[in-house]
């Protein structure tokens, strides 16, 4: 687990091109959206690319994958739960 | 003066012409069907095409099949066609042409883009650009005073509409044939796609159970021209234009804010220009794309505006499917056929009520309209607003000559960003962009002008974004239009710099970026100075964008023309 919130934390910061972060500036259980990182609607649609591309996980709409996206460990959770590769 | 119609043309899918398009609105029949002449592997998406493949519309049009032109322009030169007959005008020499695309010769773009890099089929490397559709259109019409390509994503041809009426105000031209163009891309219906905003059903704005939006394509221009002129030459008026504005959401590059205030500003406006109360308009044609997010917060800002004495609303998306960069056209065209015939056309697909937004009109309503309000909204927080009516109103406007004070800012290295922009912000800009940030915040602290008191944005660029073009595109064609990033598509729209300008500044006035190729800084201070001479604006903050992406411009140098790095701002205001 600990493993592939490490992996998570560094593709997050890839594609959302959060410059200057590194993964130990990202608290495993803050808030990713509003208060916390601060990301908005279009991560969160960055995000659902990012699950389907390293972990086949397929949403069909925006407002479950937000759903999903608490924290870093909320997301980590989910993908150990339903990854396809 | 009185600013009168006297053309309407109208092509999209729920007729080629105005008579189609009012009996599929009386039979209330949808034009969104399965894909059809779109070539995506998105056929699960429903589209509104305009019924005619390209080969049809090039014989129906006259034209050689051998030419370089694209579905775009093809459709914007057969609107073009009805309304210049509409209003019995053959010499357009002392006319403008205003023309709204965002699209531009993209259809084309991403069919040849690999066989570009083959040298095959070059000749159509030059009608990408958002201005060449403007230009290859006027080529098959006339030689007009003066083309202009507003470029503000969704409500580009509403802003045609408002820079040919001020046009006219100011005396620079007697007429303008203005509106807009957009055909149906696999680039933007990837783009939607990646937002998550369509539907796969046929779209239901205002539902409750909405699920977002369908794309559609057309075109349509109106004539305009003041009523003296029209009355002189003996040509039959068929509304006027009243009102009008545009205002800056200043929220979001994609997402409308909740309370609406950029769409609250343009109707307001728009209604203090008309000289009306809230209580005078009979219908609103609102922009309606039936997203979760556009609904409610358009809805926030009619109630905000109406109070509980809410019109007669409806969106005629669900009838045409949203045809983006064209749609403030076609539904100016739609009001105004409306006007004529009247009656209320009926927002198709509606059922169930939601308590946030505003209830549609639900059965066709037959009666007389005076007064109409329309709608478009764009990217960015690009708000615009136009009310037609039957009396028009009276612009007593003084022409002054103005003297300008001048600051100038470029950027042509880019070392320290980071004290000017946000990191947060900055990690979705393109270089080129912050370059142009850099330069925007320098010019206008040496002005000394607070960031919320310029008056009005004007931003010229050829190409955009094109490197995030280019970038949306390959990742389209090389992974078969499957989970594309959200982030380039939405900054290869060419008003993304504008909006992310007003964002920074937190501005909240009339924003507009023109494309018209080399002479795209041209058209911004055409824009800008009219509005000048009429006093509608005192200061203007101006910026001059392009970007060098190097396959794009090894394309343009095989054509003979290339492409180049600015980010260059200027502050103008008067003496």
């Amino acid at each position: 687990m600990e493993e592939l919130i490490k992996t998570l934390k560094q593709q997050i910061i890839e594609a959302l091109n959060l410059e200057g972060l590194t993964v130990d500036d990202i608290d495993t259980d803050a808030p990713l959206f509003g208060e916390g990182l601060g990301l908005d609607s279009i991560d969160a649609l960055e995000l659902i690319v990012l699950l389907d591309k390293h972990y086949g996980i397929k949403f069909t709409d925006a407002k479950t994958g937000k759903a999903v996206f608490q924290s870093v460990r909320a997301i980590a959770e989910y993908v150990q739960a339903h990854r396809t590769k | 003066m009185k600013i009168a119609i006297t053309g309407i043309g109208i092509i999209s899918a729920i007729g080629n012409d105005q008579r189609q398009t009012v009996d599929a609105l009386l039979h209330e029949q949808t034009g969104v069907w399965t894909m059809h002449y779109l070539h995506s592997n998105h056929t699960e998406l429903p589209v509104g095409e305009v019924k005619m493949s390209n080969d049809e519309l090039l014989q129906k049009l006259n034209i050689s099949s051998l030419e370089a032109i694209s579905r775009t322009a093809l459709l914007g030169l057969h609107a073009s066609r009805e309304a210049l007959q509409q209003a019995k005008i053959t010499d357009v020499s002392e006319m403008a042409f205003i023309s709204g695309t965002t699209v531009g010769g993209m259809d084309t773009t991403e069919r040849f883009w690999s066989d570009w890099q083959k040298n095959k089929n070059l000749n159509y490397v030059s009608q990408h650009e958002a201005g060449a559709t403007t230009q290859t259109i006027a080529q098959h019409i006339g030689s007009f005073a003066y083309l202009m390509t507003p470029s503000t994503a969704c409500s580009s041809a509403l802003n045609a509409m408002i820079m040919g009426a001020n046009l006219l105000r100011a005396g620079k031209v007697k007429k303008a044939l203005v509106g807009g163009t957009e055909s149906l891309t696999c680039f933007h219906l990837n783009g939607f796609h990646s937002l998550m905003i369509l539907d796969k059903d046929l779209c239901r704005p205002f539902d409750k159970d909405r699920a977002g939006l369908n794309l559609g394509e057309g075109a349509a221009y109106v004539v305009l021209e003041s009523e003296q002129e029209a009355l002189a030459r003996g040509a039959t008026i068929l509304g006027y234009v009243a009102g009008y504005a545009n205002a800056c959401d200043a929220f979001h590059q994609t997402a409308s804010s909740e309370e609406g205030e950029g769409a609250f500003l343009a109707m307001q406006q728009a209604l203090q220009m008309a000289k009306i109360e809230p209580q005078a308009v009979d219908y609103i044609n609102a922009h309606g794309t039936g997203t979760a997010n556009n609904d409610a917060s358009e809805s926030r800002a009619i109630k905000r505006l109406f109070g509980e004495q809410l019109p007669a609303i409806s969106s005629t998306k669900a009838f045409t499917g949203h045809t983006t960069s064209a749609s403030g056209a076609i539904e100016t065209a739609i009001c105004l056929l409306c006007m004529q015939k009247g009656f209320v056309p009926v927002n198709l697909h509606y059922q169930q009520g939601d308590e946030n937004v505003i209830k549609p009109v639900q059965k066709t309503q037959f009666r007389p309209l005076q007064t109409v309000l329309c709608n478009s909204f764009g990217f960015g927080g690009n708000d615009s607003a136009l009310v037609l009516s039957q009396k028009g109103v009276d612009f007593a406007d003084k022409i002054t000559d103005v003297t300008l004070q001048e600051y100038v800012c470029v950027v042509e290295d880019l070392d320290d960003y980071k004290g000017y922009i946000p990191p947060m912000v900055a990690r979705r800009m393109t270089p080129q962009t912050r370059k142009m940030m850099v330069a925007m915040k320098k010019v206008v602290q040496e002005s000394g002008i607070e960031p919320a008191k310029i008056e009005a944005i004007f931003c010229a660029t050829r190409l955009g974004n094109i490197e995030q073009t280019v970038a949306f595109l390959e990742a389209m064609l090389n992974e078969n239009e499957q989970n594309l990033p959200p982030t380039p598509f939405m900054n290869s729209t060419h008003n993304t710099v504008a909006s992310q300008v007003a964002i920074e500044l937190k501005n909240h006035h009339y924003n507009i970026t023109y494309s018209d190729g080399e002479k795209s800084l041209q058209s911004a201070l055409l824009d800008m100075k009219t509005q000048l001479e009429l006093g509608l604006i005192q200061n203007a903050l101006v910026l001059e964008f392009d970007t060098c992406e190097p396959k794009f411009d090894g394309m343009l140098q095989k054509v003979g023309q290339n492409s180049q790095n600015i980010a260059k701002a200027y502050i103008y205001c008067k003496k």
